[in-house]
């Protein structure tokens, strides 16, 4: 049986790879509203998926205001699908 | 939602609950279309009632006035409507890519008209009309059939219609007079931009 990714399988981290999954780009805000999530928490599992490459952060300037954008990279895709593989391994699905 | 290990019947309850979150259908808003249907609507109105009274086709250059006002507008509005929803998805980014291609090519197309004007002074503006009257409807019939929603498949069908006939009548040499066609032309942008501009915008309010 497939091991499970220890980096995916967190609900947080989870949450964020499936939400960029069925997007193109989500920002800070929305990714915090959807997940309803504290933004220190969520800050901290967007460094971390970001640090593995799985997704790609981009910090710039709406009108006046901050803003950081999420978007999933090539390699997070793999790595959502092979946890998703794993996962159906698990549950027999 | 906190960071804490899953089991795996939790992991799939993760994943289905983001991806109905995200699925929730963002209609987005139909204020860009009503900006250029309603610029387009009183542009035409204004030059038609100038020509009408002055007789001097020097206010046709007035047609110019649509993209230079409505294209600066339109990327305004797009990054304000995209800090309010916060992500965009793959067919926000299509449409969008299909509309801007419409739109650079209007550019091109008016510098060679403006081109053969001024080098061979061939007189060629009716293309940019006739273009603009097929494009512009394909491109609204393709972004109603991507996100799904037939206000904008049916005004791009009607749209298309309208630029049709014109090129019909173009084509076989009907002059295009101002007492049938403006007021054809000015429909074509009701029905095009007005109406389904009005109707996202009821459907995303009523979605709230």
């Amino acid at each position: 049986m497939k091991e499970l990714n220890p980096l995916l399988h967190s609900q947080l981290r989870l949450a964020i790879m499936s939400i960029l999954m069925n997007v193109e780009e989500a920002d800070f805000v929305y990714l915090k509203e959807k997940t309803e999530s504290t933004a220190g928490n969520l800050s901290v599992q967007i460094d971390k998926l970001s640090s593995a490459g799985y997704i790609a952060v981009e910090k710039g300037m709406s009108g006046n205001r901050p803003r950081t954008s999420c978007s999933i990279t090539a390699e997070g895709i793999k790595a959502f699908e092979e946890y998703v593989d794993a996962l159906k391994s698990y549950l027999n699905l | 939602m906190e960071e804490r290990k899953l089991t795996e019947k939790e992991s799939l309850e993760v994943i289905t609950s983001m991806i109905a979150r995200t699925k929730a259908r963002y209609f987005g808003s139909g204020n860009i279309l009503c900006m250029w249907g309603y610029l387009a609507v009183f542009e035409s109105i204004l030059i038609w009632i100038l020509l009408a009274y002055t007789h001097q086709n020097v206010w046709n250059w007035l047609w110019f006035a649509i993209p230079v006002i409505g294209m600066p507008v339109t990327f305004v509005m797009r990054r304000r409507e995209k800090r309010t929803y916060g992500a965009v998805t793959y067919s926000d980014k299509i449409t969008s890519r299909l509309w801007s291609i419409f739109g650079i090519s209007e550019i091109v197309l008016t510098l060679i008209c403006l081109g053969f004007s001024l080098i061979g002074g061939i007189k060629c503006w009716t293309a940019m009309l006739v273009y603009t009257l097929i494009a512009a409807p394909v491109a609204e019939i393709a972004q109603g059939m991507i996100v799904k929603e037939k206000s904008l498949t049916w005004g791009g069908i009607v749209g298309l219609a309208v630029g049709m006939v014109t090129v019909c009548c173009v084509v076989g040499n009907i002059p295009l007079l101002a007492k049938w066609f403006m007021p054809l032309f000015i429909l074509f942008w009701v029905v095009m931009m007005i109406v389904p501009g009005h109707i996202i915008n009821h459907k995303t309010k009523h979605q709230k």
